[in-house]
């Protein structure tokens, strides 16, 4: 069963700003990685969803109910982290918890206290005094307190730090086991790749495709940095038949899809001083992925 | 019908502001009706006769013989009209625009409460706290002649005078709260809700001055508080007051109808 459901959703700001026609829809237990350069239209996207704006056209479900007429309904089994986390500056953390909490209707702070001590949060600071990541954590706990079915997560790592970046991605991969059903916008790759089954990329407000991410894995190249003991042999080796990316000096740059046997071969025959990996990120990825289409 | 939690979460975050109205109110008050003295009223009527305009711009133009009329003069005319009123437009502005400029008004939509019941809780703590700030006016009013002039003050008259000047401020609130429900941002909320009224203001004033420039007196809102009418019980003041109330209402009306429509930048 679909559990989000976006059927050509249009939200036309002027000056080619906005998202045209976009749909996708989420499976129950699904988690689906929503990626795409600032001011794509994901956060747009996500407004529609909250309720928080009309669509010029097309409309959206959350369990078949309508973003914008039940907004009410849906936002009882809904967590929603917002992009950008702006907290009442005069309130504690706790306060503001215990206040969303009551506002809410929940009685039950079990779920809260835990999702406090997971993170290490320290919820008697007033906000105005907390840092950017521990904001964030505020946000979270407050999005996850109610045990929500379904969770809306805009960039919900931004301004954590690794450790806690880890410990989010745990409690997702938890979250999903329960069979939670996700919406998650980031920008990194082993948040993507650990926590979602399907991700779909959006640009300039048009949904540019979706994809398993075992497919996008697989068509995932890898980007080498290799530097070689003097500068003849680094011009020797961009001669071999690999995909050389450039060549400065002693060091090349390959670019390795699926000839990584061929690519260690030819390390072999050569004096290596040193091999780096170059790490990608998940829009790269998807930007050469999909270079051919556009 | 409201939200409680939300309720004592804007008294919590407002009582301070209310706190410090209140106490500038409380001193003036008091200050003027000691002020009340039948050989002052000498004074300010020579004040009257060395510069008329300057005092007829602040709708002190009539000295008063008794202490209702010296304090419908010099606390009706203008503290008791600009102090709520700035504190209206305080209020309202951090009741609905200061969430949505903030984004935290993201944080009360992410949860089951409709937006017409968030608007109705904030509505709430916007009339009851204005209500109680010219209910604390009234009350210390009352207390402060009878301490300093036992049995002067006609306190029916002074009810009437408070409930006309609640009126009056319920209109200001009612488009102030409006401001608030249409603005992305502070700024604007700001700029309506105290432009407006502080425009009237002038216009006010200008028609006080006499003249050419007198009609301009029946011209703003200000105008549906009629403190002599009032004191002295006539329809037509009443109707004023029943007036500016309508406005006020239908503003909160329209206000809250476009907040629950409207697109949000959250």
């Amino acid at each position: 069963m679909d559990i989000i459901q976006i059927h050509e959703l249009t939200k036309d700001y002027g000056d080619h700003k906005g998202i045209f026609d976009v749909s996708f829809s989420i499976k129950e237990g699904e988690s689906f990685g929503f990626l795409g350069p600032n001011g794509a239209g994901k956060t747009t996207t996500i407004r529609h969803l909250m309720g928080f704006i009309n669509a010029d056209k097309g409309r959206c479900t959350i369990k078949g109910m309508d973003c914008k007429q039940e907004v009410q309904r849906i936002q009882q089994f809904l967590g929603y982290v917002p992009g950008e986390i702006s907290l009442p500056e005069d309130m504690t953390g706790m306060e503001f918890i215990e206040f969303m909490a009551a506002y809410r209707g929940l009685k039950e702070l079990t779920l809260a206290h835990r999702l406090i001590e997971r993170f290490e949060l320290n919820p008697k600071g007033k906000i105005k005094k907390m840092s950017k990541g521990m904001k964030q954590k505020v946000g979270i706990v407050t999005a996850f307190m109610h045990n929500p079915e379904v969770l809306i997560l805009d960039e919900p790592t931004g301004g954590l730090d690794p450790l806690m970046q880890n410990r989010f991605i745990d409690l997702i991969t938890e979250e999903k086991q329960q069979g939670k059903t996700i919406l998650m916008s980031s920008h990194l790759f082993e948040e993507v790749e650990r926590t979602c089954d399907r991700v779909g990329m959006i640009k300039q407000g048009e949904l540019k495709a979706i994809d398993t991410i075992e497919q996008l894995k697989a068509s995932q190249k890898r980007t080498y940095i290799v530097v070689f003991e003097d500068e003849a042999q680094a011009v020797a080796f961009a001669a071999e038949p690999l995909q050389i990316v450039a060549h400065e000096g002693n060091r090349v740059i390959v670019s390795v899809q699926q000839d990584m046997n061929l690519f260690i071969a030819s390390l072999h025959r050569f004096s290596i001083k040193d091999l780096k990996a170059k790490e990608q990120t998940l829009e790269e990825v998807f930007l050469h992925y999909y270079s051919d289409i556009q | 019908m409201i939200n409680i939690a939300l309720l004592k979460r804007e008294i919590k975050g407002s009582y301070i502001l209310w706190l410090i109205f209140a106490g500038i109110l409380l001193m003036y008050i008091s200050i003027i009706v000691t002020m009340f003295d039948p050989a002052l009223g000498e004074v300010l009527k020579q004040f009257s006769v060395a510069m008329p305009q300057m005092m007829a711009m602040f709708g002190m133009s009539v000295v008063g013989a008794t202490l209702i009329e010296f304090m419908a003069n010099y606390l009706y005319g203008f503290l008791m009209l600009i102090f709520p009123m700035v504190f209206v437009v305080i209020l309202a502005n951090k009741l609905v625009a200061k969430h949505v400029d903030s984004g935290s008004m993201a944080y009360l939509l992410a949860a089951p409460n409709s937006r017409k019941k968030l608007i109705r809780t904030q509505i709430t703590v916007l009339m009851g706290e204005l209500v109680l700030l010219i209910l604390f006016c009234t009350i210390v009013g009352i207390v402060a002649s009878n301490s300093f002039f036992p049995g002067k003050l006609d306190v029916s008259a002074f009810i009437r005078l408070n409930i006309g000047v609640l009126g009056l401020h319920l209109a200001i609130a009612g488009f102030c709260f409006f401001a608030s429900c249409i603005s992305n941002d502070t700024k604007l909320s700001l700029g309506l809700g105290a432009g407006v009224p502080t425009f009237f203001y002038l216009i006010l004033m200008l028609g006080n001055m006499g003249g050419k420039l007198e009609p301009l007196k029946n011209a703003t809102i200000f105008s549906l508080f009629d403190s002599y009418q009032l004191m002295d019980n006539v329809a037509a003041g009443w109707w004023k007051v029943g007036v500016a109330a309508a406005i006020g209402i239908l503003f909160f009306v329209i206000g809250s109808r476009i907040f629950q429509k409207r697109d949000l930048p959250l």
